[in-house]
């Protein structure tokens, strides 16, 4: 039976649950745009979720104001996913989320007010650190005991449901909620701004013309249960995760090496783990950020391991925007979306190949398609290099 | 499910105490004085001058620890590097921070690029070129053990030795944070790094046994879950020779110091109790079992078990 998905939930730019994201995705509709909710930034575009703090916490109920935005979409999606599941005394039960940002987006509003000596609220600063951004949600869902909280950039969605699946095979845990939240920030924006691979305008990833990434927030959890779980909770398995595999690039602190080197080790040792052929590989869920860089050594990586055969792939970045730490877990939802409903999901805005690979993704929604085994790439700073293979649960 | 035996077969820790490179230190060790800094080795002899430059305190203490502890090991490259970090990189976050609410037009982008909390896995694989498992665990007081755990786990899956560690820096700004806070601090605020190879075989030297590593998060714990751990692994409070605690001493113990007192506080401290503990059993052929029994924080327990080498 091996490591089943029972229960999803996303929150993105293009939706508050699973069947919001579902719909903009079948409707080619992007979430991203000006912001609104986050002010003061230099982003012309993002990929911003459609609901203010105070909205998000009277939806959850959610009492206190010390709390973070990262907390409160994680919250939202891992509500969604964990459903009506009881806690359980028999049922050994963890949560791991992942996140790059933690509480910045409380603690950039207390460092403003703490440079202006403007009576900085040093209570904000009790959600900065990472763990407690999961301490939180876990609260919230009464699930104590295995609490972790994973930090690999923009890999950590896909390491936290690898994890997970580890555990339940181990023995440790029979069920485990995974997923990643991260909130936009000031502070993110800046730094990818700084960088020069903040795209003014809406990013293009996999075309020539690319220019960068635009951010994204949102959160994606799954709910990953065991064969002993499932026989306790009478849960449908959705999927199986199969496969995963993490390696290091360790060619450059941010960049990604031209030969694809960490991205093409990942990829291969997660198919070789789901103990499935190359050509049982129906859809690529890619990276694809739009940046040159990441672009350009995933299509090597592609082609390293695919050779001339490359299955479908597409980007869905230019739906919800890089979503950092929390890309891995929502397009792992998406993904799981693909092989329930049959789809293979469009690359917004491609128009002409990367000069040097050539390689042409899905531009249109493909709903005539058998979907039984998706790849979902998650590639970040560190050289942090995470893939991850889902099947249909038979 | 039958945990095999782990081996702990190089430790190395840069802290406010003289750890580095100094077997035998935990024979002298005074509490750590409030007035102690950083005892940093010559960094130059692990890390390549023009990287040194750029590099935080996290970072140099961590990449130095990593090669230092490959080095004694002699097991070369490690089939996975795993760090814990409970507040990441606070020098280089702060200094973006502080940037990015000052500086107008274009801002250097070197501590944005170095802020993020896999920066010290990120830059030990690209020193030691390594292509294997690259993670990062920040779980609070509990991310040291977190990260123990997941390399247990590899261990387990087929890896014969993991790089574990763990690293935490001190920033001005914490002790002002402290204060308003309320936040009792039972020692100095430091900063430290603390790197393990842990291994499925004794080469011959290994220094100690890991026995189990635990946590529980998000609940109050009191010695029934300390009994219950022991218990799971065949012991008796009365068999610990040393309980290495923060928090709460270990009820039955033969022996209760505060790690604290000689780490000084910061998130992962439980890593200095975990060499501390290896030095002792190198060293002091009377203790047989240690338990490090971290309860800095109210809601987290984590608990390691070690043991010493069977001769």
């Amino acid at each position: 039976m091996g490591v089943c998905i029972t229960g999803i939930g996303v929150v993105s730019a293009i939706g508050m649950s699973v069947d919001e994201n579902l719909s903009a995705l079948r409707e080619g509709r992007t979430g991203i745009g000006p912001l609104h909710y986050l002010q003061g930034t230099k982003a012309s575009l993002a990929g911003e979720v459609k609901a203010s703090n105070d909205e998000l916490r009277a939806a959850l109920g959610v009492g206190t104001e010390y709390v973070s935005r990262t907390s409160l979409l994680g919250l939202q999606a891992a509500r969604e996913a964990w459903g009506d599941n009881k806690r359980s005394g028999v049922i050994r039960t963890g949560i791991i989320s992942a996140t790059s940002v933690g509480g910045m987006d409380r603690s950039e509003v207390f460092y403003k007010d703490y440079l202006a000596q403007s009576n900085p609220d040093y209570r904000l600063l009790t959600t900065h650190d990472s763990g407690s951004t999961t301490e939180r949600i876990a609260k919230e869902l009464g699930i104590t005991g295995y609490i972790n909280t994973l930090s690999t950039a923009c890999s950590s969605g896909v390491n936290a449901i690898m994890l997970g699946a580890r555990l339940i095979l181990q023995g440790t845990l029979d069920r485990v909620l995974v997923g990643g939240s991260d909130a936009l920030s000031g502070f993110t924006i800046d730094g990818f701004r700084s960088l020069m691979i903040y795209d003014d305008q809406w990013c293009r990833p996999f075309d020539d013309s690319r220019a960068g990434l635009n951010l994204g927030e949102g959160a994606g959890f799954l709910l990953l249960e065991g064969e002993k779980s499932i026989e306790l909770t009478g849960n449908k398995p959705i999927c199986n995760v199969s496969g995963w595999a993490n390696a290091a690039d360790a060619y450059h602190q941010t960049a990604s090496s031209p030969d694809g080197k960490g991205a093409t080790l990942a990829i291969e040792h997660a198919i070789r783990r789901a103990g499935i052929g190359l050509d049982q590989i129906s859809y690529v869920n890619a990276h694809g950020t739009g940046t040159k860089n990441n672009d350009h050594s995933e299509s090597v990586a592609l082609q390293n391991v695919f050779g001339d055969r490359i299955p479908p792939f597409s980007s869905t970045k230019a739906f919800t925007g890089h979503t950092l730490a929390a890309a891995g877990a929502i397009e792992a939802v998406f993904s799981v979306l693909a092989i329930r409903h049959n789809l293979i999901f469009p690359n917004l805005n491609y128009r002409t190949p990367i000069a040097e690979t050539g390689l042409v993704p899905a531009t249109q929604l493909e709903t005539g398609v058998e979907v039984n085994a998706v790849l979902s790439n998650s590639f970040g700073f560190g050289g942090n290099n995470s893939s991850l293979v889902l099947t249909k649960y038979e | 499910m039958n945990k095999p035996a782990l081996y702990l077969s190089a430790a190395s820790t840069i802290s406010h105490q003289p750890t580095f490179r100094n077997p035998g230190f935990s024979a002298a060790l005074a509490p750590v004085e409030a007035s102690s800094a950083l005892i940093s080795p010559d960094y130059k002899a692990y890390i390549d001058a023009g990287l040194l430059r750029r590099m935080s305190k996290i970072l140099r203490m961590s990449v130095a620890c990593a090669r230092d502890c490959i080095e004694q090991a002699g097991t070369g490259q490690p089939d996975a590097i795993v760090v814990g970090t409970g507040l990441g990189c606070l020098q280089d976050t702060e200094k973006f921070l502080n940037t990015s609410l000052t500086v107008e037009g274009l801002l250097p982008p070197t501590s944005f690029i170095q802020s993020t909390h896999n920066t010290m896995a990120g830059q030990i694989s690209l020193s030691l070129g390594n292509h294997g498992y690259n993670m990062t665990h920040t779980q609070n007081t509990l991310s040291f053990e977190h990260a123990l755990l997941d390399a247990a786990m590899l261990l387990r899956e087929g890896d014969r030795n993991v790089l574990v560690g763990a690293a935490d820096e001190h920033i001005d700004i914490l002790e002002d944070i402290v204060a308003q806070l309320a936040f009792e601090a039972s020692a100095p605020l430091t900063s430290a790094a603390s790197f393990f190879v842990l291994s499925v075989e004794n080469q011959g030297d290994a220094k100690a046994v890991l026995a189990d590593v635990y946590t529980v998060g998000g609940t109050k714990y009191g010695q029934e879950d300390i009994d219950a751990f022991l218990d799971r692994n065949g012991l008796q409070a009365g068999d610990i020779d040393l309980a290495l605690y923060a928090g709460t001493p270990v009820q039955g113990a033969a022996l209760n110091v505060d790690y604290l007192s000689l780490a000084g506080v910061y998130p992962t401290g439980s890593a200095f109790a975990l060499h501390y503990a290896m030095d002792l059993l190198g060293t002091n052929s009377e203790v047989r079992n240690v338990l490090i029994c971290n309860g800095l924080r109210k809601s987290n327990l984590g608990l390691t078990l070690l043991k010493a080498v069977e001769a």
